[in-house]
């Protein structure tokens, strides 16, 4: 009974613990729940050799399982001394075969120091995730409950490593999808990160820039523009033309011409406008350009464009076409023609005016040669003496020089030329020169100088001091207005703006005066040249003007007042007209002189021409002086007669020699009233062919201030 | 011929500087010049125009020639210091004579300019002569 007893308890005691078991090893997927199949397959091994005093237990998962095949082999310490884990593997492989159905339930085999029971437990229905193989050495290896520990053990590996599998996998795929996701996510972040660059670039690009759709109504504006106009994108997008109320009125008709035409034709335009700026009120010019886009058919997509401020290049050239046009007409005026010279390419612009003074075509190309060719033979052999381009070339200098031109006609230009050094952009050498054409002034400048030494024989006719200061008042008359014209002309040309029209007034004031100088010098000359006495036809009223001109200064001077009384029929004479004129300068001296002591009554100094009888010419000075003693009116054209102590007397003397080698008369008369006359006649034409001879041979004319009265 | 009413408003405000000269050629530059320096400006062929023209009054410099037939320069300015008017006086001449600029300027002239004269020289006379004393 007792036997049976605790027979019964040791079996009770066995079920108990086998229930324990079964029951840790139901608890095994709570175990490894949410661990992978090495963390499986370690806790499943741990609790096996454990629970099951086993000596060896192993474990192998084929590919189906795993990446790779994993097989684990777990040997108890007591089990003494033992192949590598690889080789109990091969050897438990090679003895169970690959074949899993016709595996035995117990296999015993060598192994070690004896014999080994081992149960090979296969994963799955037909092994094909793998094989659990526990070996112990103890007899009776399994016991029944073993046996069935075993199998739910293998039972529950399965479900775990299907499990883990499944959750290797889904892991698998979840880290693929975060790593998709993330790359997806990176890839927009930059993407983004580009497109708000390129929003940002296109709002606040340094442009106005807009599309519009086919219809040609505005659908993305920048905000540049809007910023610019003041208009806000809704008005903008109102209608196709809303933009044309920024347009400068006179622009808008001209500019929603192009606008439309360029839609409707789907070609796009340019056009420059100007558009009104909102913040300061003010129309500046923008260039406007619309490219099409187009889809795969060619029907327009949009349009894309930008608008661009111009407004100061487009002023700076206005501006410069302006400053060239005033230059222009300021060289014109001048006479003053411009160059620029690079002596490293002998590369030569002109200016227009520059042209003109060389009588060049304006536009064909300027090279040294064609220069040498226009300059005169002798001032060529001076430039190439003195070397004046290599110096150039070689230096950086600033020149001066004269030199003269020689025209197709042989005619003589004088040229003044200065020449700036400079550097160009590229710091290459380069000459700004300027040329004036100074013929002009330079003729003038000769014809005085010419006339003036003559007039320095004549010195000795007249009183020195008396001619020259007719003759500076003569020259500096005319002289003072050129000054003061040009110099108006200059004041007129710098003022801003230019008055071209009162500067071109001016000029032509300095021209007329510079000719009214020339034909002073002209009679200067005429009156005073040394020329041998010749016959020609006289115009004694011309001859009597000039003369007037030539001492009025010296009358006003002592306040004479000059009464003309010339006829206007007076018929031509023939004789000498220089000596004629030398008569009538001395008798009006001689009348001047006369009435200087005068001062109760006008000064008053009468010349008179008139027709006389029998075909004569009469010319009459009559003052209103002191008068002449009757007694002496014989002496008078006597010489050395003189009632003045500067006098010489010759005065009267010689002047009665002209008149008769002109076979006239000369002689005085005492007025009614204070006062005397003098006179000649002469006629017409000197009867006979002997009278030329006669005028010549009055010698060396000696006018004196002298007088008779 | 009066300065009553001059021709433009905008010329009320310049100042007058007045021109006697027999020589047209004078009578037509001098002005223009004198009006390019910012100066109103009358010109006449006589100092009897000049006396009766009515301008003696708004003139304050006077641009005289020496020698004119009639009336010269400086019987002009006699007469004036004569009235009572004294208006600084330039006076300009063709002649070169330093003893007839030394005699004028002892007159009471401010300058005399020998012609031609520069642009700058006349524009330098016609200041000092509006300086106050």
């Amino acid at each position: 009974m007792d036997v049976q007893y605790e027979q019964d308890a040791g079996e009770i005691k066995r079920l108990q613990r086998c229930i324990n078991d079964l029951v840790c090893l139901l608890a095994l997927p709570a175990l490894w729940s949410g661990g992978d199949i090495s963390q499986v397959l370690d806790t499943l091994l741990n609790t096996l050799m454990r629970m099951l005093r086993l000596d060896l237990v192993s474990v192998r998962l084929n590919l189906s399982v795993v990446e790779t095949p994993i097989e684990i082999v777990r040997v108890a310490q007591s089990f003494g001394p033992m192949p590598p884990a690889h080789e109990i593997c091969e050897a438990l492989n090679h003895s169970l075969g690959d074949n899993s159905p016709k595996w035995p339930p117990l296999l015993r085999n060598l192994m070690g120091d004896g014999e080994v029971s081992m149960v090979p437990l296969p994963l799955g229905l037909q092994g094909e995730l793998g094989v659990i193989i526990a070996a112990a050495q103890r007899a009776g290896f399994p016991q029944q409950t073993e046996a069935l520990l075993l199998n739910v053990a293998a039972s529950q590996a399965c479900i775990g490593l299907q499990e883990a599998r499944l959750r290797s996998q889904q892991k698998c795929i979840a880290d693929e999808l975060d790593r998709r996701v993330a790359r997806r996510t990176a890839e927009l972040t930059a993407a983004n990160a580009e497109l708000q660059l390129q929003v940002g670039l296109l709002q606040r690009l340094p442009v106005s820039a807009w599309t519009l759709k086919p219809d040609g109504t505005p659908d993305f504006v920048n905000r540049v523009w809007l910023e610019y106009s003041g208009q806000t994108l809704d008005f903008v997008r109102s209608r196709p033309d809303a933009w044309i109320s920024a347009v400068h009125p006179e622009d808008r008709e001209t500019a929603s011409r192009s606008f439309w035409e360029g839609v409707r034709s789907g070609q796009g335009f340019a056009m420059e406008t100007r558009f009104l700026r909102a913040r300061d009120g003010t129309y500046r010019w923008h260039l406007n350009q619309a490219v099409v886009l187009r889809d795969a058919e060619g029907r327009v997509l949009k349009f894309v464009g930008t608008t661009t401020d111009i407004d100061d290049q487009k002023r700076a050239k206005e501006k410069l076409r302006r400053s060239e046009a005033f230059l222009a007409e300021g060289q014109r005026l001048g006479q003053i023609g411009s160059y620029c010279w690079r002596p490293a390419t002998d590369e030569i612009t002109w200016s227009a005016e520059l042209y003109r003074i060389y009588e060049l075509e304006i536009g064909m190309p300027v090279t040294l040669e064609l220069i040498r060719s226009r300059v005169h033979p002798d001032d060529v052999t001076l430039i190439e003496k003195m070397k004046l381009v290599d110096q150039a070339r070689e230096g950086s200098h600033d020149f001066e020089w004269r030199y003269r031109l020689l025209m197709p006609d042989q005619s003589i230009k004088y040229m003044h030329a200065v020449a700036h050094s400079t550097r160009d952009q590229n710091g290459q050498s380069e000459y700004m020169a300027s040329v004036q054409d100074v013929t002009a002034r330079r003729l003038a400048e000769e014809a005085r100088d010419k006339a003036q030494s003559e007039l320095a024989s004549v010195a000795r006719v007249m009183s020195l001091g008396a001619l020259t200061a007719s003759i500076a008042h003569e020259v500096n008359q005319p002289l003072s207005g050129i000054i003061t014209n040009a110099s108006t002309c200059l004041r007129m040309l710098g003022a801003d703006p230019p008055q071209v029209e009162g500067a071109r007034e001016t000029a032509r004031r300095t021209i007329r005066d510079g000719n009214r100088m020339s034909e002073v010098i002209a009679r200067l000359r005429a009156l005073f040249s040394k020329k041998e006495p010749t016959t020609e036809s006289v115009n004694l009223n011309d001859a009597v003007l000039e003369v007037i001109a030539l001492s009025i200064l010296e009358l006003q001077k002592n306040r004479v007042v000059l009464c003309p009384e010339l006829a206007d029929d007076l018929p031509l004479i023939t004789g000498d007209r220089v000596q004629l004129q030398q008569v009538i300068l001395n008798l009006l001296r001689n009348g001047s002189d006369a009435m200087c002591t005068v001062e109760d009554r006008p000064r008053q100094l009468v010349i008179r021409t008139e027709r006389d009888n029998g075909d004569r010419v009469r010319l009459t000075v009559q003052d209103a002086g002191i008068g002449f003693d009757p007694q002496a009116a014989d002496r008078l054209f006597d010489a050395f007669y003189t009632t003045k102590c500067d006098g010489m007397g010759i005065g009267l003397s010689v002047s009665r020699s002209i008149i008769e080698r002109h076979h006239g008369r000369l002689w005085a008369t005492l007025n009614e009233g204070p006062g005397a006359a003098f006179s000649f006649s002469i006629p017409r034409t000197p009867a006979g062919l002997a009278h030329a001879d006669g005028i010549r041979n009055i010698q060396a004319p000696a006018v004196t201030g002298s007088a008779a009265a | 011929m009066s300065c009553g009413v001059l021709p433009r408003r905008s010329a009320i405000d310049r100042i007058l500087v007045s021109v006697v000269d027999d020589d047209e050629s004078v009578r037509e530059s001098l002005p223009d010049l004198l009006q390019q320096f910012g100066f109103a400006a009358r010109a006449f062929s006589s100092a009897e125009e000049f006396l009766a023209s009515g301008c003696i009054d708004q003139t304050r410099c006077l641009l005289l020639d020496v020698a004119m037939p009639g009336m010269t320069g400086p019987d002009l300015q006699q007469e004036l210091i004569r009235r009572r008017k004294t208006i600084p006086t330039i006076f300009i001449t063709a002649d070169v004579g330093m003893t007839v600029r030394q005699r004028l300027i002892e007159q009471g002239a401010v300058e005399c300019l020998f012609k031609p004269f520069s642009d700058t020289v006349l524009l330098d006379a016609v200041n000092s002569a509006l300086r106050p004393k």
